[in-house]
Parts: structure tokens; C-alpha cells; sequence
């Protein structure tokens, strides 16, 4: 089968108005404009199969959401490739819009003043889902994410929890081959947070749904996604797996110990001392060149301690090793 | 799609008005208002033509009770032509959520058209009630089968005349963000040369002879010369076309500039 999403050598580029500071420089820019080039999207090559979950990450600014506008067919590429579904998104918006499904955390596609139902129905005439699995998918939707108590209620009395699982619901009910997440559980409780992911991982378990996660929080990829897109400055960084990502960054484990007396002495030979905050110090090692197991009795063998710690590096710290240092495989 | 099917295809349309209605019939107590200020308003302009009459007994060649009857359809009318549904371009821009409608398998300007429509429609319920509570106040003259049919007829193309600058004036959005100065313009020159608030027989001389001229005329003034009987039956004919004529000028004019907006949000993002 060939791959459901498939960009070669993307590149997006917006001209931009150049700015003079100043009160004379927004005169001088109200009559003569400079413009620059800013290289938004550069040369993003990726293929995903149909039914994959990928988290695509990057620091803010990093070109997400203008790739994610151009899979979605509503931003004309400057060059490269696209096809979304077997369509080339740009050329057929309306076509590759029954394709697919959006979700924002931050603005909703519900509509205010009318109850989550009616914009449910709204949707259904908007993709021709036919009655009868307009109906079923809306029972389905309804037990996995608990419509029933609020789906009666106008949208802008429900709670950021329960307008979201609305929104999850409407963004899910034409069954789109491609759903595009972005940020969708910003600002939600940890019982909202997992009541979503649960929700992702069913439909894309259950429907073969492909989903692409744009998100900042770190635990919804590592709760969902094998596959981790990582971009930067516009281009791609990393391609691959999560665990991979995790081995490869992973080396370095971090060994917090608690002395029993404020020591002014803590080094041991094969590892460094990160931080130190009273009796507790946070040791930094290779697990290739010395084990947990090793250190301890080291630490030990010198020093009299109370107790142990071992950090395990999670994704986020990696991620922020990468987004500062640069990725090198 | 497999087959033409015009019915499915006007379902989302059909669907949008259907919703704008009823979110419109949700704030009640803002059609009480309307109606009450509707009716104040009628009043408050009788008192002031007859207040006006009786220093002159006939300015402009109109009669009184055919003055109170203009001034009071009039405000009639603005309950319809004052719902802008075109200005979601405007917010939908300003805060970015266009993109998000963009990503819907519909037709835009069709979608804005029926969201403006379905207000519509909620509106002009109001406006019986209001019409009764008027005619405790008011009198007004009822013109022959012929004349209304042909009110009736001019007021839907002023209808589309209106919906049209005014969809024309939101665009703007996509370019400049903030519309509320030429949105202030616009409506400033079209209430006092659309004959929403003074019929245009009022402006002297070469000035009447242009501003009958403009577009602003096909919204109210065309219409309500039909119905007072100021315009001569011979002339219907001529008006009407002259509404007609406008509307497909701006109906074209906005085609373009949607489909440079449209090209715009594709390029730059919005």
C-alpha cells in the first residue's frame, strides 16, 4: 500500500515586511516596504502509513503548523511535494477536507451559542455522513468520551474538558482517514488529559485512524506514539522511533544520593556532579562507561549515605538537549 | 461524487441558515429591544416630519401621510438590511479561525451568505409584531396589488445589492485586518445615500440627479420610491433594472475579490 501521507522536499517560504523600530521607522515603513524572505518549512521529506500515530514536535516557531496548513490544503507550498490521500491537498481543498479531521486545543469548531448536538448535526450535513452512521458513530462517541450528561448543553457553558471531548467527537463523526491534532489537551486537568489519550489510542487502534499530534506536551507522545517527527528551524531533525530516540539520547542517567552529613567532599571518579543542593547531590554518568550498580557502591564505599535515587532520562529532556544542542546521530 | 445531487449539496447551506436562526432566536431578550427601539423610532420620526410639515407643506413634492409611510417601511426594511452576516469574514480573519473553515469541505462565500440569511430570517419575524406595534402610532398608506408586488421585487435586489457591499467592505479584512474605518465610510454614505433615513428627492439639484444615481439608491430608495408611489409605474421597469445592474457588478466585483483573498490566505497564510 502507499503510504498515506507522503511530502518530498516541502518548502514553504513567507515574505515578510521588514520593520523599522522607532516612530520615524513605522513612517518610513508606511511608505516604502522592504520585504524578506522567512523560510518557514525547509525541504521536509516524511512518509507515514495509514493507521499510524506520529507525534510531529518542535520548539515554537519551528514550522509545524505551517506544514500541518499544508497537508491540510489551505496553504500553497513554495516548492516540494505533497499528496495527502492519494490528492495533492492544495489543488483539491474540498476534496482532501473529507479526508481528514482537526482538532485545536485552543480554538474550538463547535458552535458557541448552540448545543453540542447541533453542531454534531451541522457536521453531518457538512460531510454527508449518511443517517445511519452518523448515528452509530455518535452512540460510539458518546460511551467512549461521556457526551451524554453535556451534549444538550450550549457549548459556551461547558468546562475546557467537556468541549474538548465535544470537540474530539465532531472532528471524528464523516470517519476521516487522517486526523490532525494540534495541542489537544493544552490546558486540561490529568484526568481530562488521559480521558483524550485513551480516546486517541482506542480510535486509532479500533478505526485504523491515522493521526498526526502536534503537542508540546511531552506525555502525550510518549503515551501514544511509537514514530516521533522532530522539526526544527524549519527542518527535519529526527525521524524515528521514540525508543530509538530514548536509546540514542538516553546514555546519560542521572544518580541522585543523600548524605547523612553535609560532606564538602562529594567527587567519584566516572561521574560529574550536576547540581548540589545541601546534603543531596545529583550525579551525572554514562551508562556505557560505568552502571548505576558501580556508582552506588563507589559513592557508598567513600561517603556515608542515606539513600539513592536513579533518574531514568525521560523524552522531554531529551527533546531539550535536542532543541539546544542540535541533533547528532 | 457519484451522482448530482443538488439536494445533498444545499444540505450544509440549508443546515448553516437553519443554525444562524436559531442561535439568533436565542438572545430574546435583544429582539424585545429591537422591537421596542423599532417602534420608539417610528414614533420619534413621525413627530419630527410633522413638526418639519408644518413649516413647509410639502418639501420635495411628498406628502405628509406618504412621508410618515416612507420613514416608517423604511425602518421596516433596516431590520432585515441592518443583519450582517458577512461580518464573520471580518472576525473570522481577525482572530485566524478561517483557517479552521477552510479545512471543511464548503464553498465560503456561500456558507457566509446562509449564515446572514438564516439572521435574516429570525429578523423578519420581528417584523410584524412591529409593524402592529407601529400602526398603534402611525398611520400608513397600503399602495395597489401592483405597486406592493413590485416593492417586493426591488427590495429582494436591494437585498442582494446590500449583501453584497457589504460582504465586498468585510473583505477588506483580508488585506488591511481592521475594517472599522472604511466599515464607518461605508455606512456612514449608505445611510444618508441609500434614502434609509431622507428620501433622495430631498438632495438639490445636481446632487439629487448623482446620488440617484449610486448604488446606495437600490438598497432603500428604490424600493420605497415604489411603494409611496413617487416613482411613476412607467419607470418601475427602468429602476428595477438599474438594481439589477448593480447587483451583478458587485456580485462580479466580489467574485474577484474573493478569489484574491482566497489566493492571499493560500500564499501568505492568512
Amino acid at each position: 500500500m502507499p503510504p498515506i501521507i507522503s511530502t518530498r522536499d516541502l518548502r514553504k517560504v513567507f515574505r515578510v515586511i521588514d520593520r523599522t523600530p522607532g516612530l520615524a521607522g513605522t513612517l518610513k515603513t508606511l511608505f516604502s516596504r522592504k520585504y524578506s524572505d522567512r523560510v518557514a518549512v525547509e525541504g521536509v521529506t516524511m512518509s507515514l502509513e495509514a493507521g499510524e500515530l506520529v507525534g510531529y514536535i518542535g520548539p515554537n516557531g519551528a514550522g509545524k503548523s505551517t506544514t500541518i496548513k499544508m497537508l491540510t490544503g489551505i496553504l500553497v507550498p513554495s516548492s516540494g511535494e505533497i499528496v495527502v490521500a492519494g490528492l495533492v491537498p492544495y489543488r483539491e481543498r474540498k476534496r482532501n477536507a473529507r479526508n481528514i479531521g482537526v482538532v485545536f486545543g485552543q480554538r474550538s469548531q463547535l458552535y458557541w451559542d448552540l448545543p453540542l448536538i447541533e453542531s454534531f448535526e451541522l457536521l453531518r450535513a457538512i460531510y454527508h455522513v449518511p443517517h445511519d452512521r452518523y448515528r452509530q458513530n455518535l452512540a460510539a462517541f458518546s460511551k467512549l468520551l461521556e457526551l451524554d450528561e453535556f451534549i444538550k448543553t450550549p457549548v459556551r457553558q461547558l468546562s475546557l474538558g467537556q468541549r474538548m471531548r465535544g470537540d474530539f467527537a465532531a472532528a471524528m463523526l464523516h470517519d476521516p482517514k487522517i486526523v490532525y491534532l494540534d495541542e489537544p489537551t493544552i490546558g486540561l486537568d490529568i484526568v481530562a488529559k488521559e480521558a483524550i489519550r485513551t480516546f486517541i489510542a482506542e480510535v486509532n487502534r479500533e478505526r485504523g485512524t491515522t493521526f498526526i499530534l502536534t503537542t508540546h506536551d511531552l506525555a502525550d507522545v510518549e503515551r501514544l506514539c511509537r514514530r516521533i517527527v522532530l522539526i526544527d528551524h524549519g527542518k527535519l531533525v529526527y525521524d524515528g522511533e521514540v525508543e530509538t530516540l530514548k536509546e540514542q539520547y538516553g546514555t546519560h542517567r542521572t544518580l541522585v544520593v543523600e548524605f547523612s552529613d553535609d560532606a564538602a567532599e562529594v567527587a567519584v571518579a566516572g561521574a560529574e556532579v550536576e547540581s548540589r543542593e545541601g546534603a543531596s547531590v545529583r550525579y551525572r554518568f554514562d551508562r556505557r562507561t560505568i552502571s548505576a550498580d558501580q556508582l552506588i557502591r563507589r559513592v557508598a564505599d567513600t561517603y556515608a549515605i542515606n539513600d539513592v535515587t536513579l533518574e531514568e532520562p525521560d523524552l522531554e529532556s531529551i527533546i531539550r538537549r535536542i532543541y539546544v544542542e542540535g541533533y547528532a546521530a | 461524487m457519484i451522482a448530482f445531487a443538488p439536494g445533498r449539496a444545499i444540505e450544509p447551506y440549508v443546515e448553516f441558515a437553519r443554525k444562524a436562526f436559531s442561535r439568533e432566536a436565542t438572545y430574546r431578550f435583544e429582539v424585545l429591544t429591537s422591537i421596542g427601539s423599532l417602534v420608539l423610532r417610528v414614533y420619534l420620526l413621525r413627530s419630527v416630519w410633522i413638526a418639519l410639515y408644518a413649516q413647509n407643506a410639502a418639501p420635495a413634492g411628498i406628502p405628509l401621510h406618504s412621508m410618515i409611510t416612507y420613514s416608517t417601511v423604511a425602518l421596516l426594511m433596516s431590520l432585515i438590511l441592518e443583519v450582517d452576516g458577512t461580518r464573520l469574514i471580518r472576525d473570522k480573519v481577525r482572530e485566524g479561525t478561517i483557517a479552521t473553515d477552510l479545512m471543511k469541505p464548503i464553498d465560503l462565500p456561500l456558507y457566509f451568505f446562509s449564515e446572514g440569511f438564516g439572521m435574516t430570517m429570525f429578523h423578519a419575524l420581528t417584523i410584524l409584531p412591529s409593524l402592529l406595534l407601529a400602526l398603534l402610532l402611525v398611520r400608513i398608506d397600503v399602495p395597489g396589488f401592483g405597486a406592493l408586488a413590485c416593492f417586493a421585487l426591488s427590495f429582494v435586489f436591494g437585498y442582494f445589492v446590500n449583501f453584497f457591499l457589504n460582504f465586498l467592505m468585510n473583505s477588506v479584512a483580508f488585506w488591511t485586518l481592521e475594517t472599522f474605518a472604511i466599515q464607518l465610510m461605508v455606512r456612514w454614505a449608505s445611510d444618508l445615500l441609500s434614502g434609509q433615513i431622507l428620501p433622495l428627492t430631498f438632495f438639490p439639484g445636481a446632487l439629487g440627479w448623482i446620488v440617484e444615481r449610486l448604488p446606495f439608491a437600490a438598497i432603500y430608495s428604490t424600493p420605497l420610491r415604489i411603494y409611496i408611489g413617487e416613482l411613476p409605474q412607467s419607470e418601475w421597469a427602468g429602476a428595477i433594472a438599474a438594481q439589477m445592474l448593480w447587483l451583478a457588478l458587485f456580485a462580479a466585483l466580489s467574485y474577484f475579490v474573493w478569489r484574491a483573498a482566497s489566493r492571499r490566505v493560500v500564499v501568505q497564510g492568512g
